[in-house]
């Protein structure tokens, strides 16, 4: 299989072949990450069609210094800030940021959203990143322009954390967790 | 816990599940992991917590590439293009009318097809990138020994396998559940034996029971084992390919001896999402060399090359013929 940054230098010379192979290899998992961290499918499916015109714009600037996916992921976080800003502003202008949709959304996925909230967000961004994205630490390091240590560190107390949130809510509702609930398709967990 | 009873630190754990220790601190890890039950509840719970994760999936719409996109690309690909071209210095204007309606009818075919393209690569698009990573360890181990020991008899005839050696994977690596007597060794591979840049690389369904003769036993058995060790011990994909480099430039790797080959005549294997359990075959393996000596991938040549170590860090030439039956003599497709 060739590899992304390939994929993308072939792209910057002209291969349209070789765009619509990273488009097709990274428009679901953006989705996954827009769709998370905004709750709002509309914005999420508009946000990667943005992410992939940046893309094309900025193709000629791209060096292959960085993988492409944390390049990628890089341009989503920078949408993401914009976005976010819009909703801060529309909303100390009188306008509120529209509630997250739960119509139809499992009890479990509730239960993890809820959990993931009441982490301070830094550390939300970091456990994300490393749990969804897949991201390295290093790589999250060079994203959010912290040390490796930090995001380790970071990671660490997330984690505990959610697991103690989780886990407290879990014991007042047992069929919250998917495996003693509804059946669930897992996908790749932890390492 | 403190450090005078584990040898390395809650984060540390973390790290090495998260596949961010070095080669070395892995190893220390996964050591103390095996003999520590509060270690062990400890990566339970991270497991826990990242699995918990794993229910909030996001439903992704089917799009294929927007109308926005494809004018951006168009443009500039069109760009591209005029700059490597230089204009013709006296213009047509029917002619230039005709390219124009002609180019736009071309991205029109081009946007349909490629909607198209797209509408299927999507459908495919989990099988491509939901092994980006290794998965848990026990993902890839069989709980069920002996299911383990049959599968891996299960690629060569009884009369083979009866007598051979059988490994089987546990937590460190191939461990010998059986002794042989005629110097096969039977196992059954798991996903990292594909080539390094395959997109199954960590699909952790992969199963290929797989039967070496002795001399591939001796000789390429080795690599299996290696890569094997490598991947628990949670090294890179980087840092396995140097260490196979340097395990052939120093020797301590053998070059494959003449008659090494393999039975893989499992119908019960699993070999990659795309293929099943494939067809039986056997695999015949050499120093590198070019296929053509073997006649290898021409028209209507039962012998194909396989990629398995193409442009990896091995130095071998693999050569497949598929076989009419399996190994349990039932008829087979046979490509």
């Amino acid at each position: 299989m060739t590899s992304d940054e390939a994929l993308m230098l072939e792209f910057q010379g002209g291969s349209r072949a070789a765009f619509e192979e990273l488009f097709a290899r990274y428009r679901k998992p953006l989705y996954g990450f827009f769709g998370r961290r905004l709750n709002n499918p509309e914005r999420a499916d508009d946000l990667v069609q943005e992410t992939f015109l940046a893309v094309i714009r900025a193709a000629s600037r791209y060096e292959p210094r960085a993988l492409v996916r944390t390049y990628l992921y890089g341009i989503a976080l920078k949408l993401l800030a914009v976005e976010r800003r819009k909703f801060l502003t529309s909303s100390t202008s009188g306008q509120s940021a529209p509630e997250p949709k739960t119509d139809g959304t499992p009890d479990y996925v509730l239960w993890v959203r809820q959990a993931l909230e009441k982490l301070d967000a830094p550390e939300r961004e970091i456990l994300m990143l490393r749990e969804y994205e897949q991201l390295s630490y290093s790589d999250i390091s060079e994203l959010l322009r912290i040390p490796v240590n930090t995001v380790r560190s970071k990671l660490f107390r997330s984690r505990l954390a959610l697991k103690s949130y989780l886990e407290s809510e879990a014991k007042t509702n047992p069929s919250l967790r998917p495996n003693t609930a509804q059946p669930h398709q897992r996908r790749r967990g932890m390492q | 816990m403190s450090m005078n009873r584990h040898p390395i630190e809650q984060e540390e754990f973390m790290a090495y599940l998260d596949g961010e220790l070095p080669a070395d601190q892995a190893s220390e890890a996964l050591t103390h992991l095996e003999l520590c039950p509060e270690c062990q509840t400890l990566v339970a719970d991270f497991r826990s917590v990242s699995q918990d994760l794993m229910a909030w999936e996001v439903e992704s719409p089917e799009p294929g590439i927007s109308s926005q996109i494809n004018a951006a690309l168009e443009e500039r690909l069109q760009k591209r293009e005029s700059a490597k071209i230089r204009p013709p210095r006296f213009e047509n204007r029917v002619m230039t009318n005709r390219w124009v309606w002609a180019g736009a009818l071309a991205i029109v075919c081009v946007a349909v097809a490629l909607t198209l393209t797209l509408t299927s690569r999507n459908r495919n698009e989990d099988r491509s990138t939901a092994y980006a990573s290794m998965a848990s360890i026990e993902q890839y181990l069989m709980p069920d020994r002996n299911a383990e020991i049959a599968l891996a008899r299960s690629a060569a005839p009884e009369s083979i396998s009866d007598d051979a050696q059988i490994l089987v994977l546990g937590w460190r690596g191939y461990e010998t559940a059986i002794e042989g007597k005629n110097g096969f060794v039977c196992l059954v591979e798991r996903s990292w034996t594909s080539p390094f840049n395959s997109a199954q690389f960590w699909n952790p369904k992969v199963r290929v029971p797989g039967c070496f003769n002795p001399a591939a036993a001796r000789t390429i058995l080795p690599l299996t084992i290696k890569r094997t060790e490598m991947v628990l011990a949670g090294l890179s994909k980087a840092q396995m390919i140097d260490s196979i480099k340097a395990g052939f430039d120093n020797k301590e790797l053998p070059a494959p001896e003449p008659g090494a080959m393999c039975y893989m005549m499992s119908r019960a294997g699993y070999l990659s999402d795309a293929i099943g359990h494939y067809v039986p075959h056997l695999m015949f393996y050499f120093p590198l060399t070019d296929k053509s000596s073997w006649g290898a991938d021409l028209p209507d040549s039962p012998v194909t090359l396989n990629p398995q170590f193409q442009g990896g860090p091995e130095p071998i030439t693999e050569f497949v013929i598929s076989v009419g039956k399996w190994s349990d003599g039932t008829v087979a497709p046979v490509m």
